[in-house]
Protein backbone atom coordinates (compact mmCIF):
# COMPACT_ATOMS: atom_id res chain seq x y z
CA UNK A 1 0.00 0.00 0.00
CA UNK A 2 3.07 2.16 0.98
CA UNK A 3 4.56 1.57 -2.55
CA UNK A 4 1.58 2.26 -4.39
CA UNK A 5 0.82 5.31 -2.82
CA UNK A 6 4.45 6.45 -3.23
CA UNK A 7 4.05 5.71 -6.84
CA UNK A 8 1.29 7.55 -7.49
CA UNK A 9 3.06 10.71 -6.11
CA UNK A 10 5.58 10.11 -8.07
CA UNK A 11 3.58 9.93 -11.44
CA UNK A 12 3.63 8.01 -14.47
CA UNK A 13 5.24 8.46 -18.01
CA UNK A 14 4.53 6.93 -21.09
CA UNK A 15 7.71 5.48 -22.91
CA UNK A 16 7.94 4.09 -26.29
CA UNK A 17 9.58 0.41 -26.04
CA UNK A 18 11.71 -0.20 -29.24
CA UNK A 19 13.03 -3.74 -30.39
CA UNK A 20 11.83 -7.17 -32.18
CA UNK A 21 10.83 -8.75 -28.70
CA UNK A 22 8.57 -6.32 -27.13
CA UNK A 23 6.05 -9.11 -26.02
CA UNK A 24 8.59 -10.87 -23.92
CA UNK A 25 9.30 -7.83 -22.65
CA UNK A 26 5.89 -7.08 -21.42
CA UNK A 27 5.74 -10.59 -20.42
CA UNK A 28 8.89 -10.17 -18.45
CA UNK A 29 7.50 -7.06 -16.82
CA UNK A 30 4.54 -8.89 -15.52
CA UNK A 31 6.68 -11.65 -14.20
CA UNK A 32 8.61 -9.26 -12.36
CA UNK A 33 5.59 -7.07 -10.81
CA UNK A 34 6.26 -4.12 -12.85
CA UNK A 35 2.39 -2.67 -13.02
CA UNK A 36 2.28 -1.32 -16.66
CA UNK A 37 -1.03 -0.43 -18.66
CA UNK A 38 -2.57 1.38 -21.67
CA UNK A 39 -0.07 -0.78 -24.24
CA UNK A 40 -0.47 -0.41 -27.65
CA UNK A 41 1.12 -0.56 -30.55
CA UNK A 42 2.86 1.88 -33.14
CA UNK A 43 4.63 -0.11 -35.19
CA UNK A 44 5.90 -3.88 -36.02
CA UNK A 45 8.93 -3.01 -33.49
CA UNK A 46 7.41 -0.13 -31.46
CA UNK A 47 4.50 -0.44 -28.40
CA UNK A 48 3.48 2.57 -26.59
CA UNK A 49 3.10 1.91 -22.56
CA UNK A 50 2.14 3.84 -19.45
CA UNK A 51 4.71 3.10 -16.21
CA UNK A 52 5.15 5.05 -13.05
CA UNK A 53 8.59 7.10 -13.14
CA UNK A 54 10.51 5.10 -10.48
CA UNK A 55 9.63 1.73 -12.41
CA UNK A 56 11.72 3.28 -15.59
CA UNK A 57 15.38 2.34 -13.85
CA UNK A 58 13.84 -1.14 -13.02
CA UNK A 59 12.66 -2.18 -16.74
CA UNK A 60 16.23 -1.51 -17.36
CA UNK A 61 18.17 -5.21 -16.94
CA UNK A 62 14.67 -6.43 -18.76
CA UNK A 63 15.21 -3.77 -21.75
CA UNK A 64 18.59 -5.19 -21.74
CA UNK A 65 17.61 -9.01 -22.11
CA UNK A 66 14.71 -8.23 -24.49
CA UNK A 67 17.02 -6.15 -26.34
CA UNK A 68 14.85 -3.08 -26.52
CA UNK A 69 15.45 0.59 -25.84
CA UNK A 70 12.94 3.00 -24.51
CA UNK A 71 11.95 6.92 -25.36
CA UNK A 72 9.56 9.03 -23.04
CA UNK A 73 6.82 10.02 -25.18
CA UNK A 74 4.62 12.33 -22.18
CA UNK A 75 4.77 12.54 -18.46
CA UNK A 76 1.36 12.63 -16.88
CA UNK A 77 0.39 12.83 -13.27
CA UNK A 78 0.17 14.59 -9.82
CA UNK A 79 4.08 15.60 -9.91
CA UNK A 80 4.24 17.26 -13.41
CA UNK A 81 0.99 18.94 -12.85
CA UNK A 82 2.02 20.09 -9.37
CA UNK A 83 5.86 21.74 -10.98
CA UNK A 84 3.24 23.06 -13.54
CA UNK A 85 1.26 24.63 -11.62
CA UNK A 86 3.71 25.99 -9.08
CA UNK A 87 6.33 27.38 -11.80
CA UNK A 88 3.54 29.08 -13.44
CA UNK A 89 4.02 32.63 -13.63
CA UNK A 90 0.09 33.50 -11.83
CA UNK A 91 0.45 31.05 -8.92
CA UNK A 92 3.92 32.14 -8.19
CA UNK A 93 2.95 35.69 -8.32
CA UNK A 94 0.23 35.38 -6.23
CA UNK A 95 1.40 33.42 -3.89
CA UNK A 96 4.42 36.48 -3.51
CA UNK A 97 1.69 38.83 -3.27
CA UNK A 98 -0.47 37.46 -0.92
CA UNK A 99 2.74 36.85 1.58
CA UNK A 100 3.95 40.79 1.11
CA UNK A 101 0.57 41.84 1.73
CA UNK A 102 0.44 40.33 4.68
CA UNK A 103 3.69 41.76 5.67
CA UNK A 104 3.07 45.14 5.10
CA UNK A 105 -0.59 44.46 6.68
CA UNK A 106 1.09 43.29 9.94
CA UNK A 107 3.32 45.96 10.59
CA UNK A 108 0.87 48.86 10.58
CA UNK A 109 -1.69 50.06 13.78
CA UNK A 110 -5.32 48.71 13.26
CA UNK A 111 -6.62 49.03 16.87
CA UNK A 112 -5.83 51.24 20.17
CA UNK A 113 -7.32 50.07 23.23
CA UNK A 114 -7.57 51.80 26.22
CA UNK A 115 -7.83 50.80 29.64
CA UNK A 116 -8.83 52.39 33.05
CA UNK A 117 -9.69 55.84 31.87
CA UNK A 118 -12.95 57.52 32.18
CA UNK A 119 -14.04 58.70 28.38
CA UNK A 120 -13.27 62.35 28.83
CA UNK A 121 -9.57 61.08 29.65
CA UNK A 122 -9.86 58.38 26.87
CA UNK A 123 -10.45 61.12 24.29
CA UNK A 124 -7.93 62.95 25.53
CA UNK A 125 -5.62 60.46 25.21
CA UNK A 126 -6.16 59.30 22.24
CA UNK A 127 -6.03 62.33 20.52
CA UNK A 128 -2.75 62.83 21.97
CA UNK A 129 -1.87 59.07 20.83
CA UNK A 130 -2.64 60.87 17.39
CA UNK A 131 -0.54 63.78 17.29
CA UNK A 132 2.55 61.02 18.22
CA UNK A 133 1.34 59.13 15.00
CA UNK A 134 -0.29 55.78 16.63
CA UNK A 135 -3.35 56.23 14.76
CA UNK A 136 -5.02 53.46 12.63
CA UNK A 137 -3.40 52.43 9.29
CA UNK A 138 0.13 54.33 10.52
CA UNK A 139 3.12 52.11 10.28
CA UNK A 140 4.39 51.05 13.57
CA UNK A 141 8.27 50.94 12.61
CA UNK A 142 7.45 54.67 11.90
CA UNK A 143 6.55 55.19 15.22
CA UNK A 144 8.70 56.44 18.40
CA UNK A 145 9.69 53.67 20.84
CA UNK A 146 6.99 52.24 23.67
CA UNK A 147 9.31 54.42 26.13
CA UNK A 148 9.36 57.46 24.24
CA UNK A 149 4.95 56.92 23.84
CA UNK A 150 4.94 56.44 27.65
CA UNK A 151 6.87 59.54 28.69
CA UNK A 152 5.29 61.60 25.90
CA UNK A 153 1.82 60.51 27.15
CA UNK A 154 2.40 60.42 30.52
CA UNK A 155 3.40 64.16 30.70
CA UNK A 156 0.79 65.89 28.12
CA UNK A 157 -2.10 64.87 29.70
CA UNK A 158 -2.02 66.05 33.60
CA UNK A 159 -4.52 64.15 34.51
CA UNK A 160 -3.06 60.83 34.20
CA UNK A 161 -0.56 59.66 36.62
CA UNK A 162 0.89 57.36 34.28
CA UNK A 163 0.11 55.37 31.01
CA UNK A 164 1.54 52.36 29.95
CA UNK A 165 2.12 51.36 26.27
CA UNK A 166 2.46 48.05 24.70
CA UNK A 167 1.84 46.77 21.60
CA UNK A 168 0.76 43.28 20.56
CA UNK A 169 0.75 42.58 17.36
CA UNK A 170 -1.54 45.09 15.55
CA UNK A 171 -2.84 46.56 18.78
CA UNK A 172 -1.76 49.36 20.75
CA UNK A 173 -2.86 49.11 24.48
CA UNK A 174 -2.78 51.73 26.84
CA UNK A 175 -2.80 51.89 30.58
CA UNK A 176 -4.04 54.44 32.22
CA UNK A 177 -3.86 55.34 35.75
CA UNK A 178 -5.68 58.28 36.22
CA UNK A 179 -4.52 61.44 38.77
CA UNK A 180 -7.20 61.43 41.69
CA UNK A 181 -8.54 64.42 42.31
CA UNK A 182 -9.71 65.81 45.09
CA UNK A 183 -12.92 66.90 44.52
CA UNK A 184 -13.07 70.62 44.25
CA UNK A 185 -15.31 72.01 46.72
CA UNK A 186 -17.32 74.94 45.11
CA UNK A 187 -15.67 77.77 46.12
CA UNK A 188 -17.62 79.68 48.63
CA UNK A 189 -16.99 83.24 48.83
CA UNK A 190 -17.99 85.37 51.65
CA UNK A 191 -21.83 86.32 51.51
CA UNK A 192 -24.75 87.15 52.76
CA UNK A 193 -28.47 86.19 52.58
CA UNK A 194 -31.27 88.84 51.46
CA UNK A 195 -35.03 88.40 50.60
CA UNK A 196 -35.52 88.46 47.55
CA UNK A 197 -38.86 89.05 48.00
CA UNK A 198 -41.44 90.65 50.60
CA UNK A 199 -42.68 88.12 53.02
CA UNK A 200 -43.65 87.39 56.01
CA UNK A 201 -40.79 85.18 57.92
CA UNK A 202 -42.10 81.67 58.83
CA UNK A 203 -39.45 79.43 59.36
CA UNK A 204 -35.16 79.67 59.46
CA UNK A 205 -32.67 77.56 59.45
CA UNK A 206 -29.22 78.97 59.81
CA UNK A 207 -26.13 76.91 58.66
CA UNK A 208 -23.29 79.80 58.74
CA UNK A 209 -24.24 83.48 59.50
CA UNK A 210 -25.41 85.87 61.82
CA UNK A 211 -29.40 85.46 61.63
CA UNK A 212 -30.87 89.09 61.63
CA UNK A 213 -34.51 88.65 61.44
CA UNK A 214 -36.84 86.38 63.48
CA UNK A 215 -40.26 84.70 62.86
CA UNK A 216 -43.44 86.65 62.02
CA UNK A 217 -41.11 89.02 60.70
CA UNK A 218 -42.01 91.29 57.28
CA UNK A 219 -39.02 91.59 55.06
CA UNK A 220 -38.87 93.74 51.88
CA UNK A 221 -37.03 92.42 49.11
CA UNK A 222 -33.12 92.91 49.07
CA UNK A 223 -33.46 92.96 53.43
CA UNK A 224 -30.63 91.23 55.32
CA UNK A 225 -31.47 88.06 56.30
CA UNK A 226 -28.11 86.31 57.46
CA UNK A 227 -25.13 88.19 57.39
CA UNK A 228 -21.86 87.28 56.63
CA UNK A 229 -20.77 88.89 59.38
CA UNK A 230 -19.91 86.79 62.46
CA UNK A 231 -18.81 87.77 65.76
CA UNK A 232 -18.55 91.46 67.72
CA UNK A 233 -17.00 94.11 66.69
CA UNK A 234 -13.37 93.30 67.27
CA UNK A 235 -13.80 89.77 66.32
CA UNK A 236 -15.46 90.11 63.27
CA UNK A 237 -15.28 87.35 60.47
CA UNK A 238 -16.40 87.08 56.65
CA UNK A 239 -18.17 83.74 56.19
CA UNK A 240 -19.98 82.36 53.01
CA UNK A 241 -23.68 82.95 54.73
CA UNK A 242 -25.64 79.82 54.54
CA UNK A 243 -29.16 78.59 55.35
CA UNK A 244 -32.55 78.69 54.44
CA UNK A 245 -35.18 80.92 55.25
CA UNK A 246 -39.12 80.23 54.34
CA UNK A 247 -41.44 82.95 54.37
CA UNK A 248 -45.36 83.41 53.44
CA UNK A 249 -45.72 85.71 50.06
CA UNK A 250 -48.75 85.76 48.36
CA UNK A 251 -50.24 85.97 44.79
CA UNK A 252 -52.70 87.47 42.65
CA UNK A 253 -53.29 85.74 39.31
CA UNK A 254 -55.61 86.65 36.40
CA UNK A 255 -57.35 83.35 34.29
CA UNK A 256 -59.70 83.76 31.82
CA UNK A 257 -61.46 80.46 30.24
CA UNK A 258 -63.55 80.45 26.97
CA UNK A 259 -67.17 78.86 28.23
CA UNK A 260 -67.36 77.39 24.66
CA UNK A 261 -64.06 76.62 22.94
CA UNK A 262 -63.96 74.72 19.72
CA UNK A 263 -60.96 72.59 18.56
CA UNK A 264 -59.51 69.76 16.37
CA UNK A 265 -58.40 66.48 17.69
CA UNK A 266 -57.92 63.35 16.19
CA UNK A 267 -59.96 60.94 15.46
CA UNK A 268 -57.11 58.08 15.61
CA UNK A 269 -57.76 57.41 11.67
CA UNK A 270 -54.51 57.57 9.50
CA UNK A 271 -53.50 56.91 5.94
CA UNK A 272 -50.34 56.74 4.97
CA UNK A 273 -48.99 57.72 1.46
CA UNK A 274 -45.36 57.15 0.36
CA UNK A 275 -43.24 58.61 -2.51
CA UNK A 276 -39.73 58.86 -3.66
CA UNK A 277 -38.20 62.34 -4.52
CA UNK A 278 -35.80 63.08 -6.79
CA UNK A 279 -33.62 66.80 -6.38
CA UNK A 280 -37.12 68.02 -4.89
CA UNK A 281 -39.60 66.58 -7.56
CA UNK A 282 -41.71 64.15 -5.56
CA UNK A 283 -43.39 60.81 -7.49
CA UNK A 284 -45.99 59.15 -4.67
CA UNK A 285 -45.67 55.49 -5.27
CA UNK A 286 -48.02 54.19 -2.92
CA UNK A 287 -51.72 55.56 -1.67
CA UNK A 288 -52.76 57.27 -4.90
CA UNK A 289 -56.40 57.07 -3.48
CA UNK A 290 -58.06 60.16 -2.36
CA UNK A 291 -58.24 60.15 1.18
CA UNK A 292 -61.96 59.59 2.73
CA UNK A 293 -61.65 62.22 5.65
CA UNK A 294 -62.98 65.39 5.06
CA UNK A 295 -61.04 66.92 7.57
CA UNK A 296 -57.10 66.11 7.89
CA UNK A 297 -54.24 67.27 9.00
CA UNK A 298 -50.90 66.31 7.20
CA UNK A 299 -47.34 65.12 8.66
CA UNK A 300 -44.24 64.63 6.39
CA UNK A 301 -41.18 63.07 7.23
CA UNK A 302 -38.81 63.23 4.77
CA UNK A 303 -35.41 60.79 4.51
CA UNK A 304 -32.84 61.41 2.60
CA UNK A 305 -30.65 58.41 0.90
CA UNK A 306 -27.02 57.46 1.83
CA UNK A 307 -24.34 56.13 -0.17
CA UNK A 308 -21.34 55.04 2.37
CA UNK A 309 -20.75 58.54 3.74
CA UNK A 310 -22.51 60.79 1.36
CA UNK A 311 -25.94 61.87 0.88
CA UNK A 312 -27.39 61.61 -2.13
CA UNK A 313 -30.75 63.97 -3.39
CA UNK A 314 -33.16 60.94 -3.95
CA UNK A 315 -35.17 60.94 -0.58
CA UNK A 316 -37.97 58.70 0.86
CA UNK A 317 -41.15 60.64 1.93
CA UNK A 318 -43.71 59.46 4.29
CA UNK A 319 -47.21 61.42 4.04
CA UNK A 320 -49.22 60.59 6.97
CA UNK A 321 -52.60 62.15 6.83
CA UNK A 322 -54.49 62.17 10.66
CA UNK A 323 -58.27 62.75 10.11
CA UNK A 324 -59.49 65.49 12.64
CA UNK A 325 -62.65 66.02 14.27
CA UNK A 326 -63.88 69.32 15.59
CA UNK A 327 -64.90 69.12 19.14
CA UNK A 328 -66.74 71.65 21.00
CA UNK A 329 -66.04 71.98 25.10
CA UNK A 330 -68.55 73.31 27.38
CA UNK A 331 -68.14 74.55 30.40
CA UNK A 332 -70.70 75.25 32.84
CA UNK A 333 -69.56 78.22 35.50
CA UNK A 334 -68.65 76.17 38.15
CA UNK A 335 -66.49 73.42 35.62
CA UNK A 336 -64.57 76.88 34.41
CA UNK A 337 -64.09 77.94 37.46
CA UNK A 338 -62.37 74.95 38.44
CA UNK A 339 -60.05 74.92 35.38
CA UNK A 340 -59.76 78.11 35.70
CA UNK A 341 -57.83 77.21 39.40
CA UNK A 342 -55.90 74.56 38.25
CA UNK A 343 -54.15 76.23 35.29
CA UNK A 344 -53.56 79.23 37.73
CA UNK A 345 -51.98 76.92 40.31
CA UNK A 346 -49.65 75.63 37.72
CA UNK A 347 -48.57 78.71 36.81
CA UNK A 348 -48.07 79.65 40.90
CA UNK A 349 -45.59 76.56 40.93
CA UNK A 350 -43.99 77.18 37.91
CA UNK A 351 -43.36 80.99 38.83
CA UNK A 352 -42.43 80.01 42.34
CA UNK A 353 -40.52 76.46 43.01
CA UNK A 354 -41.39 73.11 43.77
CA UNK A 355 -41.03 73.05 47.40
CA UNK A 356 -43.68 76.10 47.55
CA UNK A 357 -46.57 75.39 49.48
CA UNK A 358 -49.74 76.42 48.81
CA UNK A 359 -51.36 77.51 51.97
CA UNK A 360 -54.53 79.32 50.68
CA UNK A 361 -56.40 79.86 47.71
CA UNK A 362 -59.12 82.25 47.66
CA UNK A 363 -61.16 83.17 44.29
CA UNK A 364 -61.13 86.86 45.05
CA UNK A 365 -63.75 87.67 42.24
CA UNK A 366 -65.31 85.98 39.27
CA UNK A 367 -67.37 87.19 36.20
CA UNK A 368 -69.01 85.70 32.84
CA UNK A 369 -68.68 88.42 30.20
CA UNK A 370 -68.63 87.68 26.31
CA UNK A 371 -68.69 83.61 26.57
CA UNK A 372 -65.75 84.35 28.81
CA UNK A 373 -65.33 83.68 32.18
CA UNK A 374 -62.68 85.86 34.35
CA UNK A 375 -61.30 84.68 37.62
CA UNK A 376 -58.95 86.27 39.63
CA UNK A 377 -57.37 84.21 42.33
CA UNK A 378 -55.54 84.70 45.75
CA UNK A 379 -52.93 82.69 46.52
CA UNK A 380 -50.84 82.53 49.98
CA UNK A 381 -47.23 80.69 49.42
CA UNK A 382 -45.46 79.41 51.86
CA UNK A 383 -41.32 79.46 50.05
CA UNK A 384 -38.01 80.22 50.22
CA UNK A 385 -37.07 83.37 50.05
CA UNK A 386 -33.29 83.88 50.81
CA UNK A 387 -30.76 84.78 48.28
CA UNK A 388 -27.28 85.07 48.21
CA UNK A 389 -25.42 87.92 47.80
CA UNK A 390 -21.29 88.25 47.32
CA UNK A 391 -19.84 90.68 49.56
CA UNK A 392 -17.93 92.77 48.12
CA UNK A 393 -14.98 93.63 49.39
CA UNK A 394 -14.09 97.51 48.49
CA UNK A 395 -10.42 97.88 49.24
CA UNK B 1 -1.59 -40.35 -17.42
CA UNK B 2 -2.32 -36.68 -17.91
CA UNK B 3 -5.33 -37.68 -20.01
CA UNK B 4 -6.82 -39.74 -17.39
CA UNK B 5 -5.85 -36.79 -14.93
CA UNK B 6 -7.98 -34.70 -17.16
CA UNK B 7 -10.57 -37.12 -17.55
CA UNK B 8 -10.74 -37.58 -13.73
CA UNK B 9 -11.26 -33.22 -13.58
CA UNK B 10 -14.13 -33.10 -15.65
CA UNK B 11 -15.62 -35.77 -14.34
CA UNK B 12 -15.49 -34.08 -10.81
CA UNK B 13 -16.28 -30.98 -11.99
CA UNK B 14 -19.33 -31.69 -13.30
CA UNK B 15 -20.49 -34.34 -10.64
CA UNK B 16 -19.57 -32.00 -7.69
CA UNK B 17 -20.27 -28.93 -10.07
CA UNK B 18 -16.99 -26.92 -9.33
CA UNK B 19 -16.04 -24.05 -11.32
CA UNK B 20 -14.55 -25.31 -14.55
CA UNK B 21 -11.87 -22.72 -14.71
CA UNK B 22 -10.53 -23.15 -11.42
CA UNK B 23 -10.30 -27.00 -11.13
CA UNK B 24 -9.55 -27.38 -14.87
CA UNK B 25 -6.87 -24.42 -14.79
CA UNK B 26 -9.72 -23.30 -17.80
CA UNK B 27 -9.12 -19.24 -18.88
CA UNK B 28 -11.95 -17.44 -18.43
CA UNK B 29 -13.41 -14.86 -20.96
CA UNK B 30 -15.84 -12.24 -20.22
CA UNK B 31 -16.52 -9.73 -23.74
CA UNK B 32 -18.37 -7.08 -22.97
CA UNK B 33 -19.95 -6.07 -26.68
CA UNK B 34 -17.26 -5.49 -28.90
CA UNK B 35 -15.20 -3.06 -26.42
CA UNK B 36 -13.78 -5.01 -23.95
CA UNK B 37 -12.41 -8.30 -23.33
CA UNK B 38 -11.31 -9.65 -20.58
CA UNK B 39 -9.32 -13.24 -20.02
CA UNK B 40 -8.85 -14.41 -16.65
CA UNK B 41 -5.85 -17.11 -16.37
CA UNK B 42 -3.68 -17.20 -19.15
CA UNK B 43 -0.14 -18.05 -19.32
CA UNK B 44 1.67 -15.05 -21.34
CA UNK B 45 1.02 -12.87 -24.48
CA UNK B 46 2.51 -14.14 -27.19
CA UNK B 47 2.15 -11.64 -29.97
CA UNK B 48 0.37 -8.51 -29.73
CA UNK B 49 -0.30 -6.00 -32.69
CA UNK B 50 -2.87 -3.60 -33.82
CA UNK B 51 -4.72 -6.40 -35.31
CA UNK B 52 -3.87 -9.45 -33.78
CA UNK B 53 -3.29 -10.86 -29.78
CA UNK B 54 -2.26 -13.95 -29.23
CA UNK B 55 -2.20 -15.49 -26.01
CA UNK B 56 -0.44 -18.50 -24.08
CA UNK B 57 -3.42 -21.04 -22.58
CA UNK B 58 -2.50 -24.07 -20.88
CA UNK B 59 -3.83 -26.36 -23.27
CA UNK B 60 -3.43 -24.08 -26.56
CA UNK B 61 -3.56 -20.58 -27.58
CA UNK B 62 -6.27 -17.92 -27.55
CA UNK B 63 -6.20 -15.58 -30.63
CA UNK B 64 -8.43 -12.51 -30.75
CA UNK B 65 -8.67 -10.54 -33.78
CA UNK B 66 -9.97 -7.04 -34.28
CA UNK B 67 -8.58 -3.37 -34.33
CA UNK B 68 -6.95 -0.75 -32.48
CA UNK B 69 -6.46 -3.13 -29.94
CA UNK B 70 -4.77 -1.49 -26.09
CA UNK B 71 -3.69 -3.78 -23.42
CA UNK B 72 -5.52 -1.64 -20.94
CA UNK B 73 -4.84 -3.96 -17.70
CA UNK B 74 -1.78 -6.64 -18.02
CA UNK B 75 -1.58 -8.76 -15.05
CA UNK B 76 0.48 -12.04 -14.28
CA UNK B 77 -2.76 -14.26 -15.06
CA UNK B 78 -4.99 -11.67 -16.48
CA UNK B 79 -5.67 -9.34 -19.17
CA UNK B 80 -7.75 -6.83 -19.74
CA UNK B 81 -8.19 -6.30 -23.96
CA UNK B 82 -9.87 -3.08 -25.12
CA UNK B 83 -10.69 -1.97 -28.88
CA UNK B 84 -12.59 -3.08 -31.96
CA UNK B 85 -13.13 -7.14 -31.22
CA UNK B 86 -14.23 -9.39 -34.37
CA UNK B 87 -12.66 -12.81 -33.65
CA UNK B 88 -11.98 -14.63 -30.64
CA UNK B 89 -10.54 -18.20 -31.14
CA UNK B 90 -9.07 -21.36 -29.62
CA UNK B 91 -6.07 -22.77 -31.08
CA UNK B 92 -5.70 -26.16 -29.55
CA UNK B 93 -2.31 -27.67 -28.52
CA UNK B 94 -1.47 -29.77 -31.21
CA UNK B 95 -1.40 -33.51 -29.57
CA UNK B 96 1.46 -35.40 -30.42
Amino acid sequence: MKEYIKELFSGYVRIKVIGSYTELFINRCIEYNIPIWDISRVDNETILLSLYTTDIKRIRPHLKRTRCKIRINERKGFPFILKKVVYSRGFLSGVISCILLILILSNMVWSITVNGATPEVEHKLKQVAEELGVKKGAFIFQLPSNQELQQEMTESLEEITWVGVKRSGSTYHFEVVQKQLPEKQPALNARHIVADKKAIITKIYVEEGQVQVKENDYVKPGQLLISGFIGKEEKSELVPARGEVYGKTWYITNVSIPLKSTFETNTGERETKYSVGFFGFHLPIWGFSKPEFSRYETMISETNLRFLKWEIPLSFQTKELLETKEVTREYTEKEALQAASQVSREDIISKTSEKAEIKEEKILHHEVENGKVNVKIHYEIIEEIGKDIPIIQGD
Amino acid sequence: MAKWKHNLKSWLTRRLELPADAVMDLPRITMVGQLHIYIENHQGVLKFSNEEVRLLLKNGQLVIKGEDFMLKTILPEEILLEGKIEHVSYLDKPQN
